[in-house]
């Protein structure tokens, strides 16, 4: 490609064509005798020529001074691996990149299976692990599960929903059925405290005049009374009224 | 810079199957490349990855080199030089390069070329160049334009001989030279200017 800035202008017998041919030699320093004569003649005589050579020059100068660039320690491993798949442990062992397999399978190994199989293999694990176990089939015992039942456990969404409300129909059948035996017990015991005769008055304490001291057993005497317990009054037969029938009272009222 | 004979046996191995020998070639070319891309594309991420591809590329075509025909460094070289000009192709990053052959400069053509040059008395080589200024170069070498680019790369960081960076481009070693020449003075043309600007 021709140079715009080099003309065919001839100067002491050398076109500027020629000189920039002879530059690189010039700056090389192999030029001598009368072909460097010709050159530094015409580069002082050319306007054109004469600045290029200083600029030449001084351009060459700044790039000498550009040292070799460093390539990044992880390259060659790059290339080698992008190349033939080569991953070598002695690469990567200069490279510091990442951990082979086995290494990291070791690592692993050494950080959490260790601890914990020398924690396991310790007598106070193995004991608290049995009487664990042995309190869980106990209780599953109680329980009624049988390791049969266990196999039988469908752990799908719908059958634990259906066990659930299999379960709730169970208990509250169990409370309803509770309940009616509760209150027929209760009409029974109505209809025989109805039946039943009255009881004897019970007979007045000695007290000795001395109850201030022990107030919180009588009232804790008068507390433990139900209010369903009855009462008998019964009136004294005196000779008047002997021939009169008898009248009896039931009250509920509390002794308070 | 490599023996012949060695690669050749090395490669053969490689065809063969010796992933050793393909290990052994990665180490040898794997920062002569990464660096031809960081410089190309001036990105370390895109670098890295350009670099892969290029081994990518490598292995799959390693069948076809052929040591009579060139050395094994320049078939390297061309196969980065391939992939770069697609990754170029690809990012259309020619439309934001700051070519001299695009931009002729004007407004610098007021005064002569050589007055616009930084002080020779302080040569830019000179001493040990901080951080910043490689980083400076380095964008700059970034903006000129791909064509003059990569001979600038070949023959001033990875010091190619004009007949190798020949075959790898494809082109006259004339053409190598011009563009070289052209491609160092833009350089310093946009160095100056930065420096300018920070001035």
């Amino acid at each position: 490609m021709p140079d715009r800035h080099i003309s065919d202008h001839t100067s002491n017998g050398m076109q500027c064509h020629e000189f920039d041919l002879m530059l690189s030699d010039a700056l090389d320093g192999v030029l001598s005798g009368t072909q460097l004569d010709r050159f530094q003649a015409h580069a002082q005589s050319c306007k054109v020529c004469g600045p290029l050579l200083a600029e030449a020059e001084a351009g060459r100068s700044w790039l000498k001074g550009l040292t070799e660039v460093e390539p990044p320690a992880n390259l060659v491993a790059n290339i080698l691996a992008s190349t033939m798949g080569v991953d070598t442990q002695r690469l990567r062992a200069t490279t510091s990149q990442r951990q082979p397999h086995v290494s990291r399978l070791e690592h692993v190994r050494a950080s959490f299976l260790e601890p914990v199989w020398t924690m396991v293999r310790q007598p106070r694990f193995a004991m608290s692990f049995g009487m664990a176990f042995f309190a869980l089939s106990v209780g599953l015992t109680v329980a009624g599960v049988k390791p049969s039942d266990i196999k039988a456990i469908d752990l799908r969404p719908a059958a634990i929903r259906r066990a659930y409300y299999n379960a709730h129909a169970r208990v509250v059948r169990y409370v309803d059925n509770a309940r009616a035996v509760y209150e027929l017990q209760a009409a029974l015991r109505g209809i025989k405290r109805n039946l039943a005769p009255a009881e004897p008055a019970p007979k007045p304490k000695d007290h000795k005049n001395d109850t201030t001291q022990q107030p919180e057993q009588k009232q804790e005497r008068n507390y433990s009374q139900t209010g369903d317990q009855l009462i008998m009054a019964r009136a004294p037969l005196g000779p008047s009224l002997r021939d009169l029938p008898v009248v009896s009272v039931t009250t509920y009222r509390r002794f308070v | 810079m490599e023996d012949v004979q060695v690669v050749a046996m090395l490669v053969r191995r490689c065809i063969a199957g010796d992933a050793a020998a393909w290990e052994e070639i990665v180490q040898t070319y794997n920062r002569r490349i990464y660096n031809i891309c960081y410089r190309f594309a001036g990105s370390a991420d895109d670098a890295q990855d350009l670099t892969q591809e290029v081994f990518i590329k490598m292995y799959r075509t390693l069948p076809s080199y052929d040591h009579t025909k060139g050395a094994f460094v320049t078939w390297v070289t061309t196969i980065t030089r391939n992939l770069l000009v697609d990754h170029f192709r690809k990012t259309k990053q020619d439309r934001m390069t700051d070519s001299m052959d695009t931009a002729a400069s004007d407004h610098e053509d007021a005064q002569p070329l050589s007055k616009q040059i930084p002080d020779r008395s302080a040569p830019p080589d000179a001493g040990v160049r901080s951080r910043e200024v490689s980083e400076t170069i380095h964008a700059a070498l970034s903006k000129i334009s791909p064509e003059l680019r990569e001979a600038v790369i070949l023959r001033d960081l990875q010091d190619m001989d004009y007949r190798e960076i020949a075959a790898v481009l494809k082109v006259p070693e004339g053409t190598v030279k011009s563009r070289i020449n052209r491609g160092r003075a833009e350089l310093a043309r946009l160095l100056q200017r930065t420096y300018r600007q920070v001035m």
